[in-house]
């Protein structure tokens, strides 16, 4: 386990600093001879609804094409069976209103609990990396969770981060972003934490779900510049976001040093997907994945479900497995069809290139927010949830402390409609607080309880791992 | 009366059971230059006095096609692959180098790149020049569109006439391509010699008088009609072990979990049955290095038997894999298992001098008691099986699962038996079960458990059926049949009906119509096709199965 993580500081010795095209090295590129490990759970027997592109048959032709491949038969592939996730694993990210329960079903603690069981066996050392090509997806579901928004409930990802930090050790880790939409849930997840590097590249916020992800955005006071979104034109092809891979993901990860790298890996920037409009291909994916070298990748979107998934799928496996994946192409594919115009490559290159101003000055954009707000920091924020139709007000409060990421208060409000939902308040302790912030923080969780204007009192008490759910009305506590 | 004969590695097995009670049995040597020979001078022992008249069915289990392949004396086969866009071929393990043709097929079978005539001509053409005579076409999703494979074939019945082609649809529908590939040309390699051993067994029945039907016993625990089983030969592949699993269902409990462990020579086979239902592999058989689709039990061989030769190195006791001779009590070169067995009382099968000669060597390297070495040397025996067992479960536990019911329904199972066949077994099988905390069952004839199994085991089958409404098509998996499905609307239970009707004809072709009214529907499911928001079609998915069992004759009833 833990072995895996320090041997990659050895490692990256020997790799020559500066040579910026090449990926980190971490414990995935440490061993040729261990596998990829493969969780497929399609959920055959799940959909949000019968027409929803979230439904049964969205893997469907994936799994005929990679099993008619024999993929499954290589040696350098290991298939795991998925288990469910604990509610608790749920907790410890979200606050899930009123409770876990209630926000998932059986393939959510399924896909979740597949991240989770691919997570041991690569802190195990059994798998060099590993691919969760799940479903229903995660990327959207912020902290707190009213209900489904973007097709997602939980986030896969963020249980997984959360679960593998509680249980290895592990402090730092990057998660790369390359769904087509804007990953807000593992942003807004990540937001004020300094030890995540969240990095997500989608087509621009003014001409897609969710409408955010512009370079603004870059993280709470504390963690600035740990938070990087690159926006794209619409109509971006495989060069275009190879671009922002050599140019500004792999640098900025070389000088990140993360212990683990993960790829939240929607399928949506295909140029056959029906909700965007991006200009990728396989073979565009499959050289995406072999560059970034993630130690895990979970699935995301990706609704072209004939014309992209099957073939999308089969070339990442073989990235990640390190098989030879020139020949998967789409059948309608001919080299050269998709051309980068000047346009486009001048806005990405600018893009880049702000963003790595942005990335430079991390610690001094963190040093004068320091300066600029006093002990506490709060922002407001309205949420929503495009598949439940709820709206959602959050006041949330981050404690500015000099000695750890500092414990954070949200205050929420939803509605659905005109109808008032749930009010609560829920205190987050980061695992790595300082004792000052988990004391208070628990005496904020005290003092909160008496408040009749919240239905529901949260404290997510990462140190001690102890998730507590207070209703109001019936003064009912539920420790998980 | 029902006949079974197992021609094994090293005895040939034969058994005679009439209503549940077996009236004979007989064993033999295996000759492994003269299959047929062992088989038919057992046989002969078996009839011995008794009204061939009477004998209703035999059914015949033999290692054929295993020693074929083994020793590689299976015909030559070239290799032509229609792959398409995905994994390099370059990256299968084939035992040859294939010939790759331009063409593809989808997922839904839909042609996405034709095929080249001057291609598939100068393809057929060298490959006859280098003396093929035999050659496996076969394309990535030909299952779900024939064209092009035929194509291919009508092409090299002109260009080369001399070739024998086999198709990959004509072979296996199921998903996985180098798996049907490999298969496709096992059943090549395999097939003409298989049909003159079936030619000449069905002769040397007759000679001897007996009319009864005869089956030939399948890796998946079913009989099908000798003469129906000419196309598939590699389905009789594992048939003995096959056949001591049948013998196991016959001579214990019904509907119970154990282990079946069958001690020999020099390996242990074991395989599960889980509550009542024997364990299949997922994917199918593993023949030497290739991996193929032929359904079989899930049977898990280990290089220990009665007859290894035991070592000591690094101060440890090892096992195995390789045979000098006979146990030392008999005579042999080397300590065995079987000499500590007989150290420890729990066998007589030798001169017990011997044994405590032979086992004396690893005390002596040990520095220990005789008794203390041939403890250790049983408990090393005994481990090496029940870990194997133990890992046969947990990957049993762990197999993967696409749904959510299948996550949810599988629980932790453990052997309420573990039942011991073939001559060693007797003497081992208690301490394995004492170790799982199961019950030990040596039953009656378990020295020919095998044959018992193949006397009374019944015809399987399964049939896999997918409806395409969008397209307008079905096929079914097991040998790429490919029609028309008429209705936009059709209901699962319409295409369950299709289903079972599709496989009572299925039943017909192969003989066991008799059968089809126990095919059972073991999964279906239905998937909306939508495009732009509206529903377009629907893909179902039927499997049915007539599943390994016992005929009901043996358990006293009435009925087929």
């Amino acid at each position: 386990m833990a072995a895996d993580v320090h041997s990659k500081q050895e490692v990256s010795k020997i790799d020559a600093p500066g040579r910026r095209t090449e990926p980190p090295v971490r414990p995935a590129r440490t061993s040729s001879v261990r596998k990829t490990g493969l969780i497929f759970f399609p959920a055959f027997d799940w959909a949000i609804s019968p027409t929803h592109p979230e439904r049964e048959e969205r893997l469907l032709y994936t799994r005929d094409q990679i099993f008619e491949e024999g993929l499954m038969d290589f040696p350098e592939i290991v298939e795991y069976r998925p288990r469910l996730a604990e509610l608790k694993d749920v907790a410890r990210v979200h606050f899930c209103v009123p409770d876990v329960q209630s926000q998932v079903t059986e393939a959510h603690l399924i896909a979740a609990g597949s991240t989770l069981v691919l997570a041991d066996a690569l802190m195990r050392g059994e798998i060099r990396n590993g691919f969760a090509l799940v479903r229903p997806p995660g990327h959207h579901s912020m902290r707190v969770v009213h209900g489904n928004r973007g097709f997602c409930n939980i986030n896969n990802e963020a249980i997984m981060v959360e679960y593998i930090r509680r249980k290895y050790g592990v402090r730092r880790i990057a998660i790369v972003d390359t769904d087509v939409h804007h990953g807000d849930g593992t942003q807004d997840i990540f937001w004020h934490d300094p030890d995540v590097l969240f990095i997500s590249f989608h087509q621009d916020g003014r001409t897609l779900y969710p409408g955010s992800g512009f370079t603004s955005e870059m993280g709470g006071p504390l963690a600035l510049g740990r938070t990087l979104n690159v926006p794209l034109p619409p109509g971006t092809t495989d060069e275009g976001i190879l671009y922002v891979l050599e140019n500004l993901v792999l640098p900025v990860l070389e000088e990140f040093d993360p212990q683990l790298v993960f790829n939240s890996a929607g399928q949506d920037n295909h140029y056959t997907d029906p909700l965007a409009n991006m200009r990728f291909t396989a073979q565009g994916y499959a050289r995406l994945n072999e560059m970034l070298a993630p130690d895990m990748a979970v699935l995301e979107g990706g609704y072209a479900i004939e014309s992209a998934l099957p073939y999308v799928n089969t070339g990442i496996i073989q990235a990640m497995a390190g098989l030879d994946y020139s020949n998967v192409r789409e059948p309608d594919y001919v080299p050269g069809r998709f051309v980068l115009t000047s346009e486009m490559r001048r806005s990405i290159e600018s893009t880049v290139n702000h963003l790595l101003t942005i990335w430079d000055s991390r610690d001094d954009l963190v040093a004068k927010a320091r300066q600029e707000h006093g002990r506490f920091y709060s922002r407001r924020k309205r949420i929503f949830y495009d598949t439940d139709m709820i709206t959602e007000g959050q006041e949330e409060t981050l404690r500015m402390c000099t000695e750890c990421p500092g414990y954070l208060t949200v205050s929420t409000q939803a509605a659905r409609g005109y109808g008032r939902l749930n009010t609560a308040f829920c205190v987050s302790v980061p695992l790595f607080a300082c004792r000052s912030c988990i004391e208070d923080a628990r005496e904020e969780y005290e003092e909160h309880k008496s408040e009749m204007k919240y239905d529901y009192v949260y404290l997510q008490d990462k140190p001690s791992d102890r998730f507590r759910a207070y209703c109001t009305r019936t003064r009912n506590e539920i420790v998980l | 009366m029902f006949a079974g004969i197992d021609v094994g590695g090293t005895t040939t097995n034969a058994a005679l059971v009439d209503g549940n009670k077996v009236v004979k049995t007989a064993i033999g040597p295996t000759d492994h230059h003269e299959i047929l020979g062992s088989l038919l001078r057992t046989m002969d022992r078996l009839i011995e006095g008794v009204d061939v008249e009477r004998i209703e069915r035999v059914v015949l289990s033999t290692t054929l096609i295993t020693n074929l392949i083994a020793e590689g004396k299976a015909d030559r086969v070239g290799l032509v692959l229609i792959p398409g866009p995905g994994v390099n071929p370059k990256d299968y393990r084939f035992r040859t180098e294939p010939v790759i043709l331009e063409g593809a097929v989808d997922y839904r079978g839909r042609e996405i790149a034709p095929l080249r005539d001057d291609q598939i001509r100068a393809t057929a053409q060298s490959l006859a020049d280098q003396g093929y005579r035999k050659v496996a076409v076969v394309g990535k999703f030909c299952q779900r569109n024939h064209e092009h494979e035929m194509h291919v074939r009508e092409v090299f019945s002109k260009a080369a006439p001399a070739i024998e082609v086999e198709m990959g649809h004509r072979v296996s529908g199921r998903l996985n391509f180098p798996r049907r590939a490999a298969t496709t040309m096992l059943t090549l390699a395999t097939r003409d010699h298989y049909r003159r051993f079936a030619e000449q067994a069905e002769r040397a029945m007759r000679e001897r008088g007996i009319k009864a039907p005869i089956y030939i016993l399948k890796a998946d625990g079913g009989t099908l009609p000798l003469d129906k089983s000419l196309d598939r030969p590699v389905e009789t592949i594992f048939s003995g072990p096959a056949a001591s699993v049948m013998g196991v269902m016959a001579l214990t409990p019904v509907g119970q979990t154990s282990v079946v462990v069958d001690i020999g020579g020099t390996t242990t086979d074991l395989a599960l049955i889980l509550s009542g239902k024997p364990l299949l592999s997922s994917k199918g058989a593993k023949i030497e290095d290739m991996l193929t689709h032929v359904r079989a039990f899930a049977v898990r061989s280990i290089g220990v038997g009665g007859d290894s030769v035991v070592r000591v190195s690094d101060g440890k006791i090892t096992v195995g894999p390789d045979r000098a001779g006979p146990a030392f009590a008999l005579g042999g070169p080397e300590p065995t298992p079987t000499d500590a067995l007989m150290v420890l009382g729990l066998t007589n099968l030798g001169d017990m001098t011997l044994a405590r000669k032979g086992t004396g060597i690893i005390a002596s390297k040990l520095g220990c008691s005789t008794e203390d070495a041939a403890r250790m040397i049983v408990d090393t025996v005994v481990d090496r099986i029940v870990d194997t067992v133990n890992m046969m479960f947990l990957e049993w536990e762990q197999e993967p699962a696409y749904r959510i019911w299948e996550l949810l329904q599988r629980t932790k199972a453990r052997p309420q038996n573990v039942v011991g066949v073939g001559g060693a077994s007797p003497p081992l099988v208690p301490l394995v079960a004492k170790r799982l905390n199961a019950v030990a069952i040596i039953p009656e004839h378990a020295p020919v458990a095998n044959a018992i199994g193949a006397a009374v085991a019944r015809p399987t089958m399964t049939l896999s059926l997918r409806i395409d409404t969008e397209r307008g098509m079905y096929t079914v998996e097991e040998d790429g049949t490919l029609g028309e499905a008429k209705g936009r609307n059709l209901s699962l239970e319409g295409a369950q009906e299709m289903a079972r009707q599709l496989l009572r004809e299925r039943a017909e072709r192969f003989g066991i119509q008799d059968y089809a009214d126990e095919a059972e529907v073991v999964d279906s499911e239905v998937f909306n096709m939508v495009r732009g928001w509206s529903t377009v079609g629907k893909l179902i998915d039927v499997r049915m199965e007539i599943p390994a069992g016992i005929i009901s004759s043996w358990r006293g009833e009435h009925g087929s």
